[in-house]
């Protein structure tokens, strides 16, 4: 009980300090409109034959061009969270000074991240609602109900982003250049996990990593439970899949994060900026 | 103006471009990003290309080339994003150069210092050059070696020239952004805005016809979408330098006019400074 209560005040401290920052919050919803979402779909509307993206309908089964990349935009706003909003924020408190004294409070590691986990999911899902009415309204989104059954995919994947989240922190607590980093690897996992195309697309060497990841899965069941899309493989095979990287992916953050943890300690490096 | 002062001047703005070189130096890592995004951004958007056109769909080829004038998307994308990195860099670099003067503390200690206030306002924009140039060259290779596409000689000397005639024009858009962002006080948030809003406006990733008809009237008084237009121009169709002299001239007459607002924009801020205390505020 009392860590959920941390991890409640946590969320609730994210959430009042982010809000301080009104125009930072609103640049985060709007900003992958108008450089992702925008341009993108003009783009693709360049492609189209009498008003039909015939291309898109031939790569993956639908013609449904606003769908393919507001869903896209579910997995990397997910994603984004979890390297942002709960890896980064490590680093932050360390920039800021403040991680040494929250980190000799009783509360565990694990509910620090799930804390912020919380908080970032907030303006996720707030960030989602806001860029989903948008579409709905102005660009011919169309939203099948049938979406909801890939809810249990997304809250796989946001399990295994947590995993994600703790490896990242374990990392940007060590390296100097954190933003960089965060930065490059943030664009790599939504990209390999085919948020902007179908994976099938990237280069031979670049597609086992495509399927190691869970978001993969994820963006691959969403987009055919909202839009009918043509599966990457058999349905069923893809939960398996997802089930067993998220397996792996969260002990493996665990570890790495008690190692950096614990190597700092021993360091002394806590406290260092 | 006397000699004497000219050379003054003249002086600390090559003393400010050292200052802005000696920087990038001490933070090396940058390079690496300076590598990664004009490499992987275009490279994402190029598959991108590939899923909308069904990996090139006779049908939806057809439907690009009559929107944009090529089928080569390969080299469309990478020529916008060209654009995109220098409208970054210089967005990031000088264009908020004043206010991180302003944040640091040091822009009253400069403006206290007898030089022209162009020194402050266009020093830092020399050392970005550099990497405009090397974000070109660093595309250039990025797009031979990932995609087998080799550019042509006569285009690349071209783009030179055209990146030549444009760079008074983007460094007099840059400086009023910069004069702008000063009174604004938030970088990031504008940053984002004006580089979303030019990357939309000037042609960046799909062709400017597929916008609505105000949009491609905005996008006419601005330089970025001449450059890009040229580049392509130059690099997919053959164009001789007598085919891309409209756009240098418009991009002379738009860095006069770009030139013209910031420096009287620059004034305006600078007295209404003088009587509030602002430059040396936080």
């Amino acid at each position: 009980m009392d860590e959920t209560r941390a991890a409640l005040a946590l969320a609730r401290k994210d959430i009042r300090v982010a809000s301080r920052y009104r125009l930072s919050v609103a640049s985060q919803i709007f900003t992958p409109l108008y450089q992702g979402v925008l341009p993108a779909l003009l783009f693709g509307a360049s492609f189209a034959v009498g008003g039909r993206v015939v291309g898109l309908e031939k790569t993956i089964g639908t013609a449904d061009l606003a769908g393919f990349i507001f869903f896209g935009g579910v997995i990397s706003g997910l994603v984004a969270t979890a390297f942002w909003a709960m890896g980064m924020s490590f680093r932050n408190e360390m920039e800021n000074g403040t991680l040494e004294p929250t980190w000799l409070t009783p509360t565990s590691k694990e509910t620090l991240v799930i804390g912020r986990a919380l908080g970032g999911m907030v303006f996720f899902v707030f960030g989602q609602v806001v860029l989903f009415a948008i579409g709905v309204a102005l660009f011919g989104l169309h939203l099948r109900w049938e979406m909801l059954y890939a809810v249990p995919a997304l809250v796989l994947a946001s399990i295994a982003l947590i995993g994600v989240a703790h490896l990242l922190a374990g990392i940007v607590l060590t390296i100097r250049d954190a933003n960089l980093f965060i930065d490059c690897t943030n664009f790599l996992f939504a990209t390999a996990s085919g948020v902007a195309f179908p994976i099938v697309l990237l280069p031979g060497v670049l597609q086992p990593i495509a399927y190691a990841l869970p978001t993969t899965y994820a963006m691959d069941i969403l987009r055919q439970h909202a839009l009918g899309t043509r599966p990457l493989m058999d349905p069923v095979l893809e939960y398996v899949a997802l089930i067993l990287t998220t397996l792996v992916m969260f002990p493996l953050g665990r570890w790495a994060f008690d190692r950096a943890e614990r190597r700092m300690r021993v360091r002394g490096t806590l406290g260092q900026y | 103006m006397n000699a004497g002062v000219w050379a003054m001047d003249l002086r600390a703005l090559g003393a400010a471009g050292q200052m802005s070189l000696r920087q990038i130096r001490r933070y090396p890592s940058n390079f690496i990003g300076q590598i990664f995004w004009p490499v992987m951004l275009p490279a994402v958007w190029v598959l991108m290309g590939q899923a909308y056109s069904g990996g090139g769909d006779p049908q939806a080829m057809d439907a690009f080339a009559s929107r944009s004038g090529t089928t080569g998307i390969t080299l469309f994308i990478f020529v916008g994003y060209a654009m995109y990195m220098w409208l970054s860099s210089l967005l990031w670099g000088p264009g908020t150069s004043l206010r991180r003067e302003q944040m640091t503390g040091s822009l009253e200690a400069v403006f206290l210092t007898p030089v022209s206030r162009l020194v402050p306002l266009f020093g830092p924009t020399l050392t970005n050059v550099v990497w405009t140039v090397f974000q070109l060259v660093v595309m250039g290779i990025a797009v031979w070696l990932m995609f087998g596409v080799v550019l042509p000689l006569g285009g690349v000397l071209l783009t030179f020239l055209i990146v030549l005639a444009g760079l008074p024009a983007m460094y007099a858009m840059s400086a009023l952004f910069g004069a702008a962002v000063l009174r604004f006080g938030e970088i990031g948030p504008a940053v984002q805005f004006v580089r979303g809003a030019l990357s939309l406006l000037c042609g960046i990733t799909f062709p400017i016809v597929m916008l609505p008809v105000w949009a491609q009237v905005t996008s006419t008084v601005m330089p970025p979408t001449y450059l890009v237009a040229a580049i392509r121009e130059a690099l997919l169709n053959g164009a001789t330098p007598i085919d891309v002299a409209p756009a240098a001239v418009f991009l002379l007459a738009l860095s006069v006019v770009f030139g013209g607002i910031a420096i009287v924009l620059f004034r305006v801020l600078e007295a209404s400074a003088r009587r509030t205390g602002m430059l040396g505020r936080y």
